[in-house]
């Protein structure tokens, strides 16, 4: 049972699936990037046009610089409003604590497409936002500003993505033995000083966890965009989008997926190595 | 002096606590709101309350088929997802295992990648092999998608079960089926429970992998995000709020099966 | 024909945690193997248990080889440390699964499980789960678990080790008499030198992966054959020396070989039992040593001395003897006279 012939016909079941739907996908969209198309025909022929053709042309650079500001703006709104929201919690007595960490999570339950259309009304020309202005008389018409541009792209994501943000930094305060805060304002610490020295560095794999995951999900999004960011609203995910649905070029998709995919991966395993430094 | 100051903290806290909650459930509370209240162009018709939009939607057909069809993808991906994840679980735990890590990469790694990657390796994969996009795919899709959950937490209460409790059984004269069926199974069953129900909430809900390998299949968000392009009806806001209120359940069902042992992980 | 060991061996890796061991356990025996953690003992219940096989050697219980046959299939029963009882079982169930998987009727597991949690004294728990049960309960329904399969052997790891001191004195007498009731060897594993005493007709002592001594618990206590069985049991005085001429030579004291051991000239361990150690006289052929009073501690029952030797400072010896109210003790720091008869010492090889 243990002999080495064993011991890979057990992997090899085993891992079949995984490896046969996981990483076997990713090989071959990666692949695929090297492809052109001609006509309604994709040609493998091993090319580079593809990535010379993203970092050639400045408009999807771009794209993707601004893509990457918008997704590094929705991990900072969601570290400075997920902190405090994480610890104001944490101090919650036991049955508080849960039932507010139920509210602030019970919206990632919550269909990622309603989320995006109730955001939407409430920011739309018809949405709640303007009727409220207009009838309380601070708007004499209903104003258009609040949809289809970046901003609303931004606070959508933000709203959206907060939640992701709040449970790992509540969950790696929760992990912090109560008496190790006891014992450090026993020993003299001001609240200040505990906090500085103790809570937020024993915190900080699950900060870096939250940050990435707002972060990664904004990164990938083409919906949000694409529902609230109207006409002007690009972001790297609708141009991948785009070329799986309406410009039909596979290889051009696949290649700036590929790019998506590598920063993913480095930013997923730079944000591990950071945390797992922490020795928590 | 701290002491105050801390407590400054705490209250500033708690009021942006309470801000983003009032933000985060405008939302769900507007779209109750305008499925049971008229929406006109001169304003909202405060007296026009009506259930009848959630009559209706027992009568659309093609909400009804695309509800079915998530049911039926849900159901499947979590079943395969479950069996997979005991597999995957044990084998890691076994002495003999190789490739632990990379294993573990794999099952983590559709996860913790932007769902669009997913969606179009996939995608990629199955036009490469020739086969047609339906909702068999969007079922191989979810599974790789939900199969971290509950890996996760069938993974935790396994490494949390003493080994001598499967050298009793077997000491006892039970072979390993039996002790499969009597000893492990009753043990993982409330983990693979809570596991499956968290993974039904994500697969009921998941719309950015589903897209990709829908062909002509229509699940519910797929439905729903048609149907929003086209515009604003009291139909879409009962809609809305009635998938709301079924993922809200669920959640609620999670979260009261996992609190004793808090055992939710990233 | 009971158990046997030939040659068993155990290694991880490079390092080997169990030399090649021989050992037998007679058909009814309470064989204890006792040693301190490390020393492989539970090594070898594991072995014997099936739960690791061996890297070298042969187990072999009635004839029948068992060393690559499988846990389930070996005609033993455990009772493990953390007892390993099922938690979504009732006792009952427990105390029956080794039945019910071999496929017994319910009404007959039914009856032998309500039999046997008897034998154990925990008639009216069988619906109990359990979290439900006190750490002796818990450790009844295991040995119940155990003993309903009517097992050849039994193999107990440390199953007192959790219980407080009361507790654990009281399961050594009815651990020892339900071996007696039901007829079937114990193979028992502790560090508990007082434990393997009380209960064992034999103990095997281990150190560091090896057999150090087997014998019956007088022959261990009165005669240890090596410098650690000399030491791990209690509170041996230990004193270096040399045999020479018949007569055994240290710097406490010289005194006449003991009858049996052998004459030829080499070093030594002493080993003198604090309780064969007596105050005042060397009449009787008893060998005398001057000493000073360094302590007296009074422990109940018995009195401690501690006193070092005029002829030898660097040495202390320790002396128990049954208090008596009557009669006084030395003062601390006053000279005394202490003395043992030569052939209740024994004479511990230092040798290889």
């Amino acid at each position: 049972m243990n002999s080495l012939p064993a011991r890979l016909a057990v992997f090899a079941l085993v891992a079949a699936g995984p490896l046969l739907f996981v990483v076997a996908p990713i090989g071959s969209f990666l692949v695929m990037s090297f492809a052109r198309v001609e006509g309604h025909q994709i040609i493998n022929d091993m090319t580079l046009d593809n990535y010379v053709a993203f970092f050639g042309n400045w408009v999807y650079l771009k794209t993707f610089l601004l893509t990457l500001w918008l997704c590094a703006e929705v991990t900072l709104i969601g570290i400075v409003l997920g902190y405090p929201i994480a610890w104001f919690i944490w101090r919650r007595r036991a049955r508080t604590r849960y039932l507010l960490l139920l509210l602030f999570v019970l919206p990632l339950f919550m269909s990622y497409i309603v989320k995006i259309y109730t955001m939407r009304s409430i920011l739309g020309l018809n949405g709640f936002l303007n009727q409220i202005l207009v009838g309380s008389g601070i708007l004499s018409a209903p104003s258009l500003v609040f949809l289809y541009n970046q901003g609303s792209i931004l606070i959508t994501m933000a709203v959206i993505f907060l939640p992701f943000v709040i449970l790992p930094i509540f969950l790696s305060l929760e992990r912090i033995p109560r008496n190790l805060v006891q014992a450090s304002a026993d020993l003299g610490a001001g609240a200040g000083t505990t906090f500085r020295h103790v809570v937020l560095p024993l915190s900080l794999p699950g900060t870096i966890a939250g940050g990435l995951f707002a972060f990664v999900l904004a990164l990938g999004d083409f919906i949000t965009p694409q529902m609230v960011g109207g006409p002007s609203g690009f972001t790297i995910g609708r141009v991948i989008w785009s070329q799986f649905g309406l410009a039909y070029n596979w290889p051009f998709g696949a290649a700036m997926g590929a790019v998506l995919f590598l920063f993913a991966l480095a930013v997923i395993v730079v944000a591990g190595s950071i945390a797992s430094r922490q020795r928590v | 002096m701290s002491l105050s100051s801390e407590r400054l903290a705490a209250t500033a806290a708690g009021f942006l606590a309470a801000a983003v909650l009032a933000v985060l459930y405008a939302p769900v509370v507007i779209g109750a709101l305008f499925s049971v209240i008229e929406v006109t162009r001169n304003g909202i018709n405060w007296g026009g309350f009506s259930l009848a939009w959630y009559g209706k939607l027992w009568q659309n057909q093609s909400i009804l088929d695309a509800v079915r069809t998530t049911l039926i993808v849900s159901a499947c991906s979590v079943s395969l997802a479950i069996v997979l994840s005991i597999a995957l679980a044990l084998y890691v735990e076994w002495e003999g295992a190789i490739g632990r890590r990379l294993i573990e990469l794999v099952v983590y790694l559709p996860f913790l990648l932007p769902p669009i990657v997913t969606g179009l390796s996939l995608l990629i994969f199955f036009a490469n092999l020739g086969i047609s996009r339906g909702v068999a795919t969007i079922v191989i899709g979810h599974s790789v998608f939900v199969l971290a959950v509950l890996y996760r937490l069938v993974l935790t209460r396994l490494q949390s079960l003493p080994a001598t409790l499967f050298e009793a059984s077997a000491d006892l004269g039970a072979t390993r089926w039996q002790t499969l069926r009597h000893v492990l199974w009753p043990q993982l069953r409330s983990a693979v429970a809570t596991g499956a129900i968290l993974a039904f909430t994500l697969s009921f809900d998941e719309t950015l992998i589903s897209v990709f390998l829908a062909g002509d299949a229509t699940t519910l968000p797929l439905r729903l995000w048609a149907m929003m392009r086209v515009g604003f009806t009291p139909e879409i806001n009962a809609l809305v709020t009635l998938v709301l209120l079924f993922s809200i359940a669920l959640a609620i069902i999670v979260s009261l099966r996992m609190k004793p042992e808090g055992e939710m992980e990233e | 024909m009971g158990l046997s060991l030939k040659a068993v061996e155990k290694s991880y890796g490079a390092q080997r945690v169990l030399q090649p061991v021989d050992l037998e356990a007679a058909d009814g025996e309470f064989l204890t193997i006792l040693g301190p953690s490390g020393s492989g003992k539970t090594t070898i219940l594991r072995l014997v248990g099936g739960f690791t096989r061996p890297t070298g050697g042969h187990i072999r219980f009635g004839g029948t080889d068992l060393t690559d046959v499988p846990s389930h299939k070996r005609p033993f029963n455990t009772v493990f440390q953390d007892y390993a009882l099922f938690p979504h079982m009732s006792v009952a169930d427990n105390v029956g699964y080794g039945l019910m998987v071999r496929g017994m009727a319910k009404a007959a597991i039914r009856d032998k499980v309500v039999r046997t949690l008897e034998v154990v004294g925990l008639g009216g728990l069988l619906d109990r789960y359990p979290s439900q049960l006190s750490g002796g309960q818990k450790q009844r329904v295991a040995l119940a678990r155990a003993i309903v399969c009517e097992p050849k052997l039994i193999l107990l790891d440390e199953p007192l080790a959790a219980l407080d001191a009361e507790m654990r004195r009281h399961m050594q007498f009815f651990l020892k008499d339900l071996q007696r009731r039901i007829a079937t060897a114990f193979l028992f594993v502790t560090h508990d030198q007082e434990e393997a005493i009380t209960m064992s007709d034999r103990i095997v002592v281990m150190d560091k992966g090896r057999i150090e001594q087997v014998g019956a618990p007088g022959d261990i206590y009165y005669a240890p054959k090596t410098p650690f069985v000399a030491r791990f049991f209690g509170d041996n005085n230990l004193i270096e020396g040399n045999v020479r001429d018949g007569r055994v030579e240290t710097a406490v004291a010289n005194f006449a070989l003991p009858a049996g051991s052998r004459a030829e000239p080499r070093p030594v361990l002493v080993a003198v039992r604090p309780e064969k150690i007596s105050i005042g006289g060397a009449d009787g052929g008893r060998t005398a040593i001057a000493c000073k009073v360094e302590e007296t501690t009074f422990t109940g029952a018995l009195t401690q001395l501690k006193a070092r030797p005029l002829a030898a400072p660097q040495t202390t010896l320790l002396v128990k003897m049954t208090s008596d109210p009557g009669r006084p003790l030395p003062e601390r720091g006053a000279e005394t006279t202490l003395s043992f008869a030569p052939d209740t010492v024994a004479i511990v090889e230092v040798g290889s």
